[in-house]
């Protein structure tokens, strides 16, 4: 009676909540105050996939479901992001018959990677696919390894893993769990393989599980790479699902030496999210036609990359993470490869939407050093935090003269449109990006 | 005129861009013309603390940590020798608490620890991260920064900072944060804390050239562009409700 009077409650509260615009997340949390273990209590369908880890969630889990979707497969996901428990709670009861049945083949959820423990704690994925692990607001998750382990206890021993081989850290949740259980993915050595290690700080230097000196044969990007520790033996794993070749600059990959597909998006981030969610539908009974199929065509929807006009500049907008240097480097490195004479701008106006914080030590980890090349021939570095991003650049060995520093975002972009016509990149967070895209002068062409 | 700069671990302990400190330190030795040296050694080097002038290590993970513990313990001593001969030391965020006399995990395992102070401290199953606004004891003006820790550390006597107007102290929220003891100075509070404050910079610039006896210009070491981000920083972090 309570499980009913709880979906009964969450159902109404959405239904209100979508006629006033509100969020998502306070129909679960109402249902789980009236019945806690609800979702022990309802029907799931037989397949629920889950999704954690640093980056990548929000992209891997709409493609999963694009493809499943195709398959002809009824798919629930939590597509508006929240993916706390009480999101979840929400998309379930809402999704459920008053006899608590889930409507759906498949249950696809974004998981939190700080509280899937508490989601999962009365009913467990059959599928679980960890990204990644590095630093990603720190100010918030305090550091990869507690993520570790506050992600840890969420993994049920029924549940299959599928993960990173690639990221050493990621690669732990494999250690006493059912190696039957265990599905790995990862990138072969190929074009973006370096030998060396590039970036400010190597979270991979040392071994996650003896802390001896981590050996590589290549990195693809960070601590992502192939790695094994000469004293414990923590070794990356045979990839059960691998991009055998990748040429990021044609935008095309192969998947385990059969498959080929087009990149819509030419990051590497996006190799690693078309992987994760290729082999969690293929391990799904996914057909690698339709999947290749649906793949090449899908548009990636997270406007990440936005084209625009200025003047007589043609710009493109990269979006990073504000508080997460691995995002950040990707596009230096996108810019740093360009070849055209060009400006870059930095903004850093609000590193939260929220709040202030005087949390500026992730710029020091971001590898600015990057734009020291001879096509980039001006750095303009705005918004409220711009002085800080200045002291860091004092450090990175690019001369005064090329970097300009100022706090008014509109001013930029008017000075912008009256003069020059050298390509501009802009780098900067969800966050702050539209206070650049929004500028009466600034005219969108591309991107979402 | 020459330094020796001793940068313990900065593969596994510069977790939230602590290498800042000792970049910002050397450069504003070299301003001064100072002939600096970095060495970083590993934890499988024996570092060379009798020849340092400044030793530094900042943060790490929790497993991080009780790994550079047990990489410097066999050398205590020598570590001891060098601050009783006034070396200039600073550990910070989680590397203050292994200068202390233990640190004990969240799962109950007591570590030693290196013993140049006597306090204790705790790991906790909850993290407490956080903006800071500390007063400190030897300069002013106050201090801003922000802390990333998961401990409670008991027993100083000397703090480095008297309270934190906003932020956890070393025990308790508003407490007394840091220890200083001579030259040896640490705080929990992570990141560039001495990019952050160029008045803590000073103090660690003066007590250098103090023990080798070198001569300070008055001003020496102003940076105009960190004086304006310390100054843009506490402004707006005293402008926000300090609980936590």
């Amino acid at each position: 009676m309570r499980m009913m009077l709880a979906i009964v409650l969450c159902k109404l509260l959405r239904f209100a909540g979508k006629l006033v615009g509100k969020g998502s997340s306070l129909p679960g949390q109402y249902a789980l105050k009236l019945c806690p273990d609800v979702l022990r209590r309802v029907r799931l369908p037989e397949r629920i996939i889950a999704v954690t880890g640093s980056n990548g969630k929000t992209s891997t889990v709409e493609m999963i479901a694009a493809i499943l979707r195709a398959q002809g497969l009824n798919v629930v996901y939590n597509a508006e992001g929240s993916n706390q428990v009480e999101g979840v709670a929400t998309l379930i009861l809402s999704h459920c018959t008053l006899r608590g049945r889930m409507r759906g083949d498949v249950l696809l959820l974004e998981s939190d990677e700080r509280y899937a423990r508490v989601s999962f704690r009365h009913f467990h994925p059959t599928h679980f696919v960890i990204t990644n692990l590095y630093r990603d607001q720190l100010s918030r998750n305090g550091h990869p390894e507690w993520v570790y382990d506050a992600i840890l206890p969420a993994i049920h021993p029924e549940t299959t893993l599928v993960l990173n081989a690639d990221d050493p850290l990621v690669s732990c949740f494999a250690r006493g769990h059912d190696p039957e259980r265990v599905k790995w993915f990862g990138l072969d050595e190929c074009s973006v393989s370096t030998k060396e290690h590039h970036g400010v700080y190597h979270d991979g230097a040392r071994c996650p599980v003896c802390r001896g000196r981590m050996a590589y044969r290549c990195y693809h990007y960070a601590h992502i790479g192939h790695y094994s520790c000469p004293q414990c033996g923590h070794a990356r794993h045979a990839a059960d699902f691998a991009v055998t070749a990748l040429d990021l600059g044609a935008g095309r990959l192969t998947i385990n030496g059969r498959r080929d597909i087009s990149l819509a998006f030419k990051s590497i981030y996006n190799v690693y999210n078309i992987l994760a969610a290729w082999s969690v539908c293929a391990l799904a009974g996914a057909d690698e036609d339709l999947m290749a199929g649906v793949i090449n065509n899908y548009i990636l929807k997270n406007g990440r990359m936005v084209t625009f006009r200025l003047g007589g500049h043609r710009g493109t907008l990269l979006t990073s993470k504000h508080e997460n240097s691995i995002a950040y480097d990707t596009n230096l490195s996108y810019i740093a490869a360009a070849e055209r004479p060009c400006t870059v701008i930095v903004i850093v106006d609000a590193i939260s939407r929220k709040y202030y914080t005087g949390e500026t030590s992730w710029l020091w980890d971001i590898d600015f050093e990057r734009l020291n090349a001879p096509h980039i021939h001006r750095v303009m570095l705005y918004g409220r935090y711009c002085r800080d991003i200045a002291l860091r650049f004092q450090y990175t060995g690019i001369p005064a003269e090329r970097l300009e520093v100022g706090e008014d975002i509109r001013e930029a972009a008017e000075r912008l449109r009256e003069q020059g016509e050298e390509d501009l990149y802009v780098v900067t967070c969800f966050s702050d990006r539209d206070k650049l895209l929004e500028c009466p002068s600034v005219k969108r062409e591309g991107g979402n | 005129m020459e330094l020796n700069i001793l940068h313990l671990y900065p593969d596994c302990m510069s977790l939230y861009g602590e290498y800042a400190n000792v970049a910002v330190l050397r450069r504003h030795l070299e301003n001064l013309g100072v002939s600096v040296t970095v060495k970083a050694p590993l934890f499988e080097d024996a570092p060379d603390f009798g020849g340092a002038d400044f030793i530094y290590m900042g943060a790490g993970t929790e497993g991080m940590q009780k790994a550079a513990l047990t990489a410097l313990r066999p050398h205590t001593e020598a570590l001891r020798t060098a601050v009783e001969r006034g070396v200039v030391l600073l550990f910070t965020g989680s590397a203050m608490e292994i200068i202390g006399a233990s640190v004990t995990d969240a799962a109950g395992k007591v570590w030693p620890g290196l013993g140049l102070a006597g306090f204790t401290t705790q790991e906790t199953d909850r993290r407490t991260p956080h903006d800071v606004i500390a007063v400190p004891t030897l300069w002013e003006p106050a201090a801003v920064g922000f802390m990333n820790k998961c401990s409670r550390t008991a027993g100083v006597e000397t703090p480095l900072f008297s309270a934190v107007t906003m932020g956890f102290g070393n025990e308790v929220q508003g407490g007394p944060e840091g220890y200083v003891s001579g030259n040896v100075f640490a705080t929990h509070i992570t990141g560039p804390v001495i990019v952050k404050n160029p008045a803590f910079a000073a103090l660690l610039t003066r007590r250098l050239f103090e023990r080798k006896g070198w001569p300070l210009p008055i001003g020496a070491g102003i940076e105009p562009l960190e004086e304006q981000v310390y100054r843009e920083t506490y402004a707006a972090l005293a402008g926000l409700p300090k609980n936590l």
